[in-house]
């Protein structure tokens, strides 16, 4: 009879894990504590500008497998229109939101300053790697568990290896004049990110040489892969290596560019909000964001692991063999205002 | 004396609650409803604009008094060049818009053109594909490189350099022609339906042909149609959101609406956005102004108490030209966007053509499956719409009914109040709606209501002139009749006046609602995470410009538009959305 009863045991054991997720697995104390208060709340919703539209619905997706009656609204658009909605609710005093993500440091930054934040410490961040963990907020209003990683895209058949730009830099060559796509700072928090980056390094007037280029301008940072995907353009701007990687695996023609000045790395935090519709469900959605099993979904889509336990996505260069430059806090918040402007001056949208 | 002085007034006091009772009993139910309709309206209507207007003159935070804000709103010279832009634009889209319809209009109404059904069939095509969508597929067709059309000019001609250019003044302004073009013609067509033979034959007989009978007769006895029709087409375009925000930014063209969305960026400055919008408000009423200056001076009477034969102009060599224009016009606007978008949605990459490795359902497999907003979002389209065009169709048949037969005195000015937001931009309206109903204490920001009240507020014309036109074609004698015999006055309307008015409200319904479940610039500003709807979660997807998604969306937006095309033209005619009594 035991030995029956263990075997048992061990198939169902090998059923459950071989279903891969679809049924309840069993939750580490602290995630079920907040599971249970969470199921009378129901859904999460979740205002994002980081993961592209499909890996976000897959989170939503995978979120729903793990914690069976609890759902969540996904709302993704560019991080400058996910704040704007923000923006909108604060302003009509509407609480609708409750995990906001985004590209942008300055809006975390912004919210708690405004004391709009909740604080909370999700246990699972004690297995993030330490970089990003000290790019958090020291006072556990806001973590980051995506960053984005932008660089250069080019289309392998239009522009051949050895012609290839190498810096950020080289793009501002007459040559890739009507050859490139890029994003808008208005839309994009990481386009805003890399002009603020650009600016530090090669001052405005690296904008107004790329303007003579006249690059095809999109809104998200993701939209000069499918310009390129199309042909329409050959060398896509400071796009996310996820969304190429994605795009390169369903046989797309294009090839990462790690520029020699450096590949950007933008970290992008999420917060709860103080006045959250959902608590419970925003923290247990916060602890699921930082577990590895949030790392092994984004990682089918080859967002970043930001786990050691996770290994990184196929395809990319792991980012210690790669020059890395990250604007700091400060540069943010000073500088996307201002580059905003400037860029609206320069390229007339 | 005293004391009949004492004693009279006392039974008349007494008499006094009796009387005003006595006379609340002769007050018609059709009173109280005038009341409720006149606040009705001036909750759907007056108090979103005044709210803008007094909100454009208070400082943020504060409210005290301002002129702040219209310098801001007008301080920055990209400022004013994106209204300058819209305004270019919008006389652009006009013009080109009549360009393509009053050739039609005309061949369908007065020539023996072959292939009616077909042209008709074009014309309601292109009035049913949203903007935005058509818009995806000229992205498609005309993108400099990639595009269908300039892939095809390349291989045919050995050229470097594209034949057309989405990315351009032309391009947004032709793209958005294509989609509007319908309305002058519905517009052009009924006036051209009325003009009797006898006039043109006039003319024949002083010596005139057909080409100048045309130029000379008739076209100047529409006349006031085609205005009509360029003005409204002038007036959707500056209000449009989707089509700029996809073609424009690429292709660097600031207008007023993109203008607009980015003073809603934090901090979200309705103020200065309703300092903006002021103007255009001012502009439009001056359009509407001048329109009827233009058409004072002369006469443009063509139905008289004779009738009139009405016979179709033999157009001999010339029918082929004719229909290849039709036909021309119909493949820019419908065939060729539709063809794209539906190869686009069932690719993995359109770029890589037609071909069975690059054939896939994914994509809709994707929003139907894999999409936690995709059927919600399908879902709040078609209730939305269909509560906001019922909410629309019966204040708006009321209110035709109270003007119609004079019920109360002033009934004119519900008629006007109903016809108001005509004039107003779209965008215009949600940003009024916006300060007046998202803050407290009404709260309605996210919730499904705001949204469905600001698509009645937006549609009310449409159902309004809808209304009106049907309830002038039942004469009063049938319901006199009916009050003579001791039907009381809602009795009347149930059992005489609805019944033969139903088809034509059902077709007015039908139109609120395709209209409403395509809009996108006053939803934008007003939905939240559980009310957004399909238009806005395409515009959404098309941030990031994933064109094969939000094609196959598209797809599914029009597979479900033409269910409920082909409903109506079961139910209220063929011609239902075409039609202007």
């Amino acid at each position: 009879m035991q030995k029956i009863g263990r075997r048992g045991l061990l198939a169902s054991a090998a059923i459950v894990a071989g279903s891969g997720g679809a049924h309840a697995q069993r939750l580490p104390s602290h995630e079920q504590q907040l599971y249970e208060a969470a199921k009378r709340e129901g859904e999460v919703t979740w205002y994002s500008g980081q993961l592209s539209a499909e890996s976000s619905e897959a989170v939503g997706k995978a979120f729903g497998e793990r914690y069976p009656g609890l759902r969540v609204n996904v709302v993704r658009s560019t991080s400058q229109v996910a704040f704007q909605r923000l923006s909108q609710d604060m302003r009509a005093g509407v609480a609708q939101c409750d995990v906001f993500s985004s590209t942008d440091y300055s809006h975390s930054a912004l919210l708690k300053r405004q004391g709009r934040l909740l604080q909370f410490r999700p246990e699972n961040a004690a297995g993030l790697l330490p970089f990003v963990k000290e790019a958090a907020d020291p006072d556990n209003f806001f973590h980051v568990f995506y960053i984005g990683v932008h660089l250069i895209a080019r289309h392998k058949v239009q522009v051949a290896e050895a012609d290839a730009p190498r810096s950020w830099t080289d793009l501002t060559n007459s040559r890739w004049r009507e050859k490139l796509a890029v994003g808008h700072p208005g839309y994009s928090g990481a386009i805003g990110a890399w002009a603020v980056l650009m600016r530090k390094m090669y001052g405005w007037d690296y904008f107004k040489a790329l303007e003579k280029n006249r690059p095809q301008i999109g809104r998200s940072s993701i939209d000069p892969v499918t310009v390129l995907n199309a042909g329409e353009r050959s060398v896509g701007v400071a796009v996310p290596s996820a969304s190429a990687l994605l795009s390169m695996s369903r046989g797309n023609p294009l090839e990462l560019i790690y520029p020699i000045d450096g590949t950007v790395v933008v970290p992008s935090p999420s917060c709860i909000q103080k006045n959250a519709p959902h608590p419970n469900a925003a923290k247990l959605f916060m602890e699921y964001a930082t577990s590895a099993e949030y790392f092994q979904v984004t990682r089918r889509t080859f967002g970043e692991s930001l786990r050691a336990d996770v290994p990184p996505p196929e395809g990319a260069k792991p980012l210690d063999q790669v020059k890395v430059i990250t604007p700091t806090p400060e540069d943010i918040e000073t500088g996307v205002p201002e580059v905003k402007e400037s860029w609206r001056d320069t390229f007339g949208v | 004396m005293p004391d009949i002085a004492t004693a009279l007034p006392k039974p008349a006091m007494d008499a006094h609650p009796p009387t005003r009772l006595a006379r609340l009993r002769y007050l018609e139910p059709s009173n109280l409803l005038w009341i409720l309709l006149v606040l009705v309206l001036l909750f759907l209507v007056a108090v979103p604009i005044g709210k803008l207007l007094v909100v454009s003159f208070e400082k943020q935070g504060s409210g005290e008094f301002t002129f702040a804000n219209y310098l801001t709103a007008y301080g920055r010279a990209r400022y004013l060049d994106a209204l300058v832009n819209s305004l270019i634009l919008g006389t652009a889209s006009a013009l080109l818009s009549a360009v393509f319809a009053v050739p039609m209009a005309w061949a369908v109404s007065r020539t023996d053109v072959p292939g009616k059904g077909v042209i008709w069939g074009m014309v309601m095509g292109a009035f049913i594909i949203p903007p935005y969508l058509g818009a995806v597929g000229w992205i498609l067709l005309a993108g400099p490189n990639s595009g269908v059309l300039n892939q095809a000019w390349r291989w045919v001609s050995g050229a470097e350099t594209p034949i057309v250019n989405v990315y351009s003044f032309t391009g947004l302004a032709v793209v958005i022609a294509l989609h509007s073009f319908p309305l002058i013609f519905i517009f052009v067509k009924a006036a051209l339906d009325l003009i009797s033979s006898e006039m043109e034959d006039a003319a024949n007989i002083l010596g005139a042909g057909t080409l100048t009978a045309t130029r000379r007769v008739t076209l100047p006895l529409v006349w006031p149609s085609i205005l009509g029709g360029i003005i409204v087409v002038f007036l959707e375009t500056i209000a449009l959101f989707g089509t700029p925000a996809m073609i424009g930014i690429p292709a660097r063209i600031n207008v007023v609406t993109t203008q607009l969305w980015q003073f809603f960026e934090y901090p979200v400055r309705v103020e200065v956005a309703a300092a903006y919008a002021m103007p255009l408000l001012l502009i439009t009423v001056g359009i509407i102004l001048a329109q009827k200056l233009l058409l004072a001076r002369k006469g443009y009477v063509s139905q008289t108490g004779k009738g009139g034969e009405r016979r179709q102009i033999r157009l001999g060599t010339w029918r082929w030209p004719v229909f290849a224009y039709c036909g021309f016009v119909g493949a820019l606007a419908v065939v060729m966007p539709v063809a794209v978008l539906l190869q686009a949605s069932f690719a993995k990459a359109w770029g890589r053509g037609l071909s069975w490795s690059n054939f896939t359902v994914d994509n809709y497999t994707y929003l139907l499956f894999r999409h936690e907003m995709a059927l919600t979002s399908i879902w709040n389209t078609l209730w939305f719409s269909a509560a906001a065009a019922t909410l629309a169709v019966v204040i708006a048949v009321l209110v035709a009914y109270i003007v119609a037969r004079r019920l109360v005195p002033f009934g004119s000015a519900l008629g006007f109040l109903a016809m108001a937001p005509f004039v107003i931009p779209g965008i215009v309206m949600a940003i009024g709606f916006y300060a007046a109903y998202a803050a407290p204490p009404l709260a309605l920001y996210g919730t499904a209501l705001i949204i469905i009240l600001a698509f009645t507020a937006r549609f009310l014309p449409i159902a309004f002139a809808n209304s009106a036109a049907a309830m002038r074609a039942v004469h009063p004698e049938m319901e006199e009749a009916s009050r003579i015999l001791g039907g009381g006055r809602l009795l009347t309307i149930r059992r005489i006046t609805a019944p033969l008015i139903q088809r034509s409200l059902l077709g007015g319904w039908l139109i609120v609602f395709i209209v409403a479940s395509r809009e996108l610039s006053s939803a934008v500003f007003l939905v939240g995470p559980r009310t957004r709807t399909m238009s806005v979660l395409l515009y959404d997807l098309s941030e990031a410009g994933n064109f094969e998604v939000l094609s196959a969306f598209g797809g599914l937006l029009l597979a479900i538009t033409l269910v409920f095309v082909v409903i109506g033209m079961k139910l209220a005619g063929r011609d239902f959305m075409l039609r202007r009594n």
